[in-house]
């Protein structure tokens, strides 16, 4: 193999990536705006739950139970609705997540013993939401009832002291948590850049002038690899400046640990992009593969917002995902301060998984120059 | 006029057809991704993992990590020996949660005056397990500790001759999908953004194509006109979206279960609307771009835009209220609202018509501008 020949097409893919603004933007710029766009979405931690209120009892004591409720602002009431129809609209129109429905003769009940029922009707549509929600309600519910309990037998009713801290993300703020996983998910575009174009020289022909070309089959793969890798890498850099300096996110391991695995993330997308692009004749097809076998998983699967899934077939999955190992990889460098050692299970993997595909890819290749 | 507009579409079939691979993945792949999202999303978090640093080793003790392993969304699977290797377990992400007894722990539930305590550390790396395996670890203690207190308290309550059950019984009912399933929430928003993806994808590398490949000049000489041209470059994208809409649906309604509460013919003429919103955008892309890779990556960039503003991943709600307002002119984050409120909630246009209205305006906008485009860079 020739390093000159592999430098040379190196070069001619620069020309490629420089020669178009429009280009050049996509594939260093492009990671770092996106990383912006979307940390945005997780930059306020706003978990409002809405509140209708139908009250029927309207007593001293239903107004102290829904301040109790309130208090602390995560549940907020919008609105009191006096017919039951009213509930139905409210729903439709997602005014309220959650409708509190107070009998009357609430206080009576409540303050000899009970129990008085009160009823909730929570909105299940966003799954996810509507249990939270009911864990605050029913949270906020019992402490109110134990408040209750003390003021009838004057005894302080024996609770747990329970003392919990966060580590790595001390205030659970879910940028400090979402910014270092988003990282995997936007670096996957120099691969996509790369993917695409390959086949674009299928596409337009331009191939067959490269197989009268003195060069091989690996120097063609490794020259692109190089082009794509430096400008991914690029891409890396300016996509940690935004993290650290914009997003302020704290980075408690080491620069060059991070530049590292970065660079072994990059070898095992773009190897998984080059395997895509040997089977696929042209570039909207590799988009279309690309975008839903890798990228939109990515976003659910590999562990981004949810954890890795518990099914077998789901986690076989992930752990198929070059993003899920990188995902980890990234929290551990930025918030646990871990170097390549403490993370060498996920690094190992992404090392084969591209070393594989590399190896993939030029065998399918050489078969085709051939 | 028809009759070219229809030979173009003709001609743009049968180059879609020629590859067929291409056709294949676009009418499959889909489907395949469908059914990865559901069963990845499926089921609730669950078997979080949990370690324990017991110090106490009483019953008691025991009880208490019982209860916690009990627990649907968490999985005491560690008993580190010593709070060194807790925090090792918390390092390398072995655990989500910790839990410390402290020793004493039965001697302080048996004394009504002293107060137990225990210590929890949580690895908030990953924020939405972390606050799951928090609130749960709370509760179950919570639930532990009133235990106890009404153990305690049945006997004082008994000599004063009052009830000992909970003054207040909070009775929980759910609109619309009574089992929390989540496939719910996350099923209809991934058709969506299907019959989204694929529909910008055709449409945006259209025109580009062309131009890459040097047909664009071929085409400029055939009697066409630009409206011609547009339309018969829209019709393919659109037929290809809604087959996907449709195939997406059967999937989602009688493979996963998802309701159909609404109206089948509201949800496909809003689709439609939809479709037709979304190749405007396709063109403008088309436009823009010189060539193939340019407009896919476009796409993508859009896509990405599009995905935060939409409600796809974090409701509208919830986010903060300037990029509320830049959500509205988002075609999709409409879209999202139609489908699952025709679908879950079986809502009507009464109360659907504004994020028609929005989507109608915007996709108006913004084809008039393409087509505008267009016209420029064609001549």
């Amino acid at each position: 193999m020739s390093v000159r020949r592999l430098l040379t097409v190196a070069r001619k893919e620069f020309r490629h990536i420089a020669r178009d603004a429009r280009t050049f933007f996509l594939v260093t710029v492009a990671p770092a705006f996106l990383l912006v766009t979307f940390s945005h979405v997780f930059a306020f931690d706003v978990d409002r739950v809405n509140i209708a209120v139908r009250d029927l009892d309207r007593t001293p004591l239903s107004r102290a139970f829904l301040a109790s409720l309130t208090a602390d602002g995560d549940l907020t009431v919008v609105t009191y609705v006096q017919r039951e129809e009213d509930v139905e609209f409210l729903f439709n129109r997602d005014i309220a997540d959650l409708v509190l429905v107070i009998p009357h003769g609430f206080a009576d009940l409540a303050l000899r013993g009970g129990p008085a029922k009160v009823q909730c009707v929570v909105d299940g549509a966003d799954a996810i939401t509507a249990s939270q929600s009911v864990g605050l309600l029913e949270s906020r519910a019992d402490a109110f009832a134990a408040g209750l309990r003390v003021g009838r037998l004057g005894t302080p009713v024996g609770g747990f002291n329970v003392s919990s801290r966060a580590w790595y993300n001390e205030t659970l703020k879910s940028l400090v948590s979402m910014v270092p996983g988003m990282l995997a998910v936007i670096l996957c575009m120099p691969a996509l850049a790369l993917a695409l174009a390959l086949a674009r020289e299928k596409e337009t022909g331009s191939f067959e002038t490269l197989v009268v070309t003195p060069v091989r089959g690996t120097e063609y793969l490794f020259g692109k690899l190089l082009a794509y890798g430096v400008s991914g890498m690029a891409s890396v850099v300016l996509a940690w400046l935004v993290a650290t300096l914009w997003f302020r996110v704290p980075f408690r391991g080491s620069f060059l640990a991070f530049l590292l695995l970065a660079a072994v993330y990059m070898v095992a997308s773009m190897g998984v992009s080059l395997v895509v692009a040997s089977f696929v004749r042209n570039q909207q097809t590799a988009m279309f593969l690309i975008l839903t076998v890798f990228f939109v998983p990515s976003f659910f699967v590999a562990g981004l917002i949810l954890p890795v899934a518990d099914e077998p077939i789901a986690r076989a999955i992930a752990y198929g995902l070059p993003a899920t190992h990188f995902i980890t990889i990234s929290r551990g460098v930025f918030l646990k301060g871990l170097g390549p050692g403490a993370l060498w299970k996920p690094a190992c993997i992404l090392l084969g998984m591209g070393v594989l595909c590399q190896a993939i890819s030029l065998v399918l290749f050489e078969k085709k120059l051939a | 006029m028809f009759l070219r507009i229809w030979n173009l579409v003709l001609k743009e079939f049968i180059q879609f057809l020629r590859d067929w691979l291409m056709t294949a993945f676009i009418l499959t792949l889909p489907v395949l991704q469908l059914v990865l999202l559901a069963q990845a999303t499926g089921s609730r978090i669950s078997a979080l993992r949990v370690a324990v640093l017991d110090m106490d080793r009483s019953s008691a003790s025991r009880q208490l990590f019982t209860a916690l392993d009990a627990r649907r969304e968490l999985d005491v699977c560690h008993f580190p020996a010593t709070l060194a290797e807790t925090h090792r377990l918390l390092d390398q992400g072995e655990a989500t949660l910790a839990v410390i007894i402290p020793a004493g722990l039965a001697a302080d539930m048996g004394d009504v005056a002293r107060t137990p305590r225990v210590q929890i550390i949580v690895d908030g790396s990953n924020r939405a397990p972390a606050l799951h395996a928090l609130s749960a670890a709370r509760e179950t203690i919570a639930g532990f500790a009133a235990d106890r207190a009404a153990e305690l308290l049945a006997g004082q309550a008994a000599a004063h001759g009052l009830a000992t059950g909970s003054p207040i019984d909070l009775r929980t009912t759910v609109r619309f999908n009574p089992a929390f399933n989540v496939k719910f929430f996350t099923i209809p928003a991934q058709v969506g953004f299907i019959v989204y993806q694929v529909t910008l994808v055709v449409a945006s590398v259209g025109l580009a194509r062309e131009r890459e490949l040097g047909t664009l000049e071929q085409l400029m000489v055939i009697p066409l006109r630009r409206i011609e041209l547009v339309i018969g470059k829209a019709i393919p994208a659109l037929v290809i979206g809604m087959l996907n809409f449709l195939s997406m649906l059967a999937v989602a309604v009688f493979a996963f279960g998802v309701p159909m509460r609404g109206s089948l013919l509201l949800l496909c003429t809003l689709t439609l609307l939809f479709v037709v919103a979304e190749i405007g955008y396709g063109m403008f892309i088309s436009g823009v771009a010189r060539t193939q890779q340019q407009a896919i990556l476009l796409v993508f960039v859009l896509a990405m835009v599009d995905m935060t503003f939409s409600g796809y991943l974090v409701r509208v709600k919830h986010l903060p209220v300037a990029l509320q307002a830049v959500a509205r002119v988002v075609p999709f984050r409409h879209y999202l609202a139609i489908i699952r409120g025709v679908m879950l909630k079986g809502a009507g246009l009464d109360v659907l018509w504004t994020h028609a209205a929005a989507m109608l305006v915007m996709g108006l906008l913004v084809t008039a501008v393409a087509v505008r485009n267009m016209s420029r860079s064609l001549d």
